[in-house]
């Protein structure tokens, strides 16, 4: 068809090959998108409205559902279960997020900076644990930080310290699962860290070097300011991220010991073990409006700043 | 920076030496668990337990591994997340970069609702769909199927929003070149889209194979039957299928195979990443950042 259009000087053949592109190029986006939004359409779309259905509802996945109005959701909001996940996870987050953004910043400081050396292997190295697979992980951790036999405790040892309870005690087994997250994250955090500071024009930095400010001051009022963007960026999705927390405690501590690892999102989990599906979909409903409202102001916070 | 010629030698070695210092304390922290992992998994079961922090070459033996394919069906974890790997990959990394080129390069209605759909998907949560989907599932009679593990989630929205930003540098000129020749719009996105945007489609298709290999809430729930488990979702519960198809499974057999298991599912990810590390990152770092 191609040699024909170059070749055939017929005008009104020109004109309906014209007129026949012109309506490929009106139908074409919709056949392109067609794809994307069929599936959209079949599962987000439709499982979102059936829960929403379902959440005013009693039901344990057969027979018929009884209509609770919002008895589901006042169920949970005033469950101290409920308050309990949402807590472990608001801990969990305290214990993760600010130190682990906090050293990725200093890390991808030194990875930007020129004076550093193998800064390709560092990265390669720091972003490892964020490719392997979250399960494999999760069972090296349990055998790492097993009471009688892991080799944590083994180290401690040889400095004359004492076992710890790493998973079997309430005081131990957040930060534990903290550690984890952190390990298996931060070097995500970094990688995004250090795209925000390759942004940054080094003139900028000259010029303070030249006007006399120690790389300390240009550090405070240069980098962060400049990378803040880039931070709450990180905090979003760290903050989307430990609220969903889910693999580390299903494998790690099966959400104990005592509830004390059970998050927001294992405890979603654990409606469907229950059957109780009706409570399932209200909390998952309540657990989008938690998260959404929890970016939406970390949105605004950087507004806010800006 | 000009500064640095001026300070004294000494204070320029102890900043050098800090930070190679703390970089590479990190480096043996994030390292260390996977290499003591792998490393371990070679030892004897028992003196995996006894001595943790030793290793000794002269003892390494496969038993480990050896046992842990007798004892759990690891080959079929790796068929059925091979399957959901090949389709929901192919499926992603040809319907993302078409949707997208649609919304990078074309005015039609209705374009900006769409795309806020696709925005939609990629800020919900994907916990919090597990039960819609779960529901659905059971309604069409897909749990424990390859569809149920395929079709959800199989034209990933991030996917499109990243392909957008890469296709909307891709000169127009071009494109009203290869129509003018004749071409229609598909041969348009096939013969001249997709070859120049090469680069991002490597990035992409690195990090679709780790996330769908990676992939566990979703498998765990819809397809935790023993016959279609992926390799995450068998894993997940190895210990438990080990002392219960095993009689007198002590704890050092145990760990032992635990370790042989999350070695295998380990190994292949590292290859694809150590050899293509370069796409890997270049993909985080384009995609991530202009959230």
């Amino acid at each position: 068809m191609a040699e024909m259009m170059i070749t055939d000087h017929n005008p009104a053949l020109i004109r309906r090959s014209r007129w026949r592109q012109l309506r490929a190029k009106t139908l074409a986006p919709y056949v392109f998108v067609l794809p994307f939004v069929a599936i959209f359409l079949a599962f987000s779309v439709y499982p979102m409205l059936f829960t929403l259905r379902l959440s005013f509802t009693r039901w344990h996945g057969s027979g018929a559902a009884t209509w609770v109005g919002f008895g589901n959701y006042t169920y949970l909001l005033t469950n101290p279960s409920f308050w309990a996940s949402m807590a472990n996870s608001g801990i969990l987050w305290l214990l993760i997020v600010p130190a682990q953004i906090i050293v990725a910043l200093v890390v991808a400081v030194l990875l930007n900076s020129a004076k550093t050396r193998l800064r390709g292997f560092y990265r390669t190295a720091f972003i490892v644990p964020f490719v392997t697979p979250l399960v494999a992980i999760a069972q090296i951790w349990v055998v790492l930080f097993d009471q009688n036999y892991g080799a944590i405790n083994a180290g401690l040892n040889l400095l004359g310290l004492p076992n710890i309870g790493w998973l079997t005690t309430s005081a131990w087994a957040k930060p534990t699962l903290a550690l984890l997250f952190a390990w298996k994250t931060t070097g995500f955090i970094i990688i995004i860290l250090l795209s925000g500071l390759q942004s940054i024009n080094a003139a900028v930095y000259e010029a303070a070097s030249i006007d006399g400010a120690t790389p300390y001051r240009q550090f405070w009022q240069i980098t962060v300011p400049l990378v803040r963007r880039t931070m709450m960026f990180a905090v979003v999705l760290q903050t989307l991220a430990v609220f969903q927390m889910f693999a580390e405690p299903f494998v790690v501590t099966q959400g104990g010991p005592y509830g004390s690892t059970t998050t927001a999102g294992y405890y979603l989990y654990n409606h469907i073990t229950r059957a109780d599906l009706g409570t399932g979909a209200a909390n998952s409903f309540l657990l989008i409006i938690f998260v959404m409202a929890l970016s939406l102001g970390f949105v605004r916070l950087l507004r806010a700043k800006d | 920076m000009a500064d640095t010629s001026s300070r004294p030698r000494a204070a320029r070695m102890i900043s050098t030496v800090g930070r190679q210092g703390l970089l590479l304390v990190l480096t043996l922290a994030f390292l260390g668990p996977v290499v003591w992992a792998i490393l371990s998994a070679f030892k004897p079961a028992n003196s995996i337990i006894r001595n943790p922090l030793s290793i000794d070459v002269s003892q390494f033996t496969l038993a480990n591994f050896a046992e842990m394919f007798h004892d759990v069906p690891i080959a079929h974890g790796f068929l059925n997340t091979g399957i959901v790997l090949v389709v929901k990959g192919s499926m992603t990394l040809f319907f993302a970069p078409l949707a997208a080129y649609a919304f990078a390069k074309f005015r039609f209605l209705g374009k900006n609702l769409l795309f806020g759909a696709v925005l939609i998907t990629l800020m919900l949560p994907t916990i919090v769909l597990i039960i819609p989907l779960l529901l659905e599932m059971k309604e069409l009679g897909w749990v424990n199927t390859y569809q149920a593990l395929i079709l959800p989630g199989s034209i990933d929205a991030f996917a499109i929003f990243w392909m957008r930003q890469v296709i909307e540098v891709v000169p127009d000129e071009l494109l009203d070149a290869a129509r003018v020749d004749g071409c229609g719009e598909f041969r348009v996105f096939w013969s001249i889209v997709v070859p120049v945007i090469r680069p991002g489609l490597a990035g992409l298709a690195v990090l679709t194979v780790m996330n769908i290999y990676n992939d566990f809430v979703w498998p765990v729930v819809a397809a935790s039957s023993s016959r279609m488990a992926t390799l995450q979702v068998m894993l997940s519960t190895l210990s438990q299928q080990i002392t219960g198809n095993k009689i007198g499974a002590d704890y050092a057999t145990v760990t032992g195979e635990l370790l042989a298991a999350s070695s295998v599912a380990l190994i292949p990810l590292l290859i694809i990443f150590i050899a293509l590390q370069k796409h890997f990152i270049n993909g985080i770092l384009a995609g991530s950042v202009k959230g």
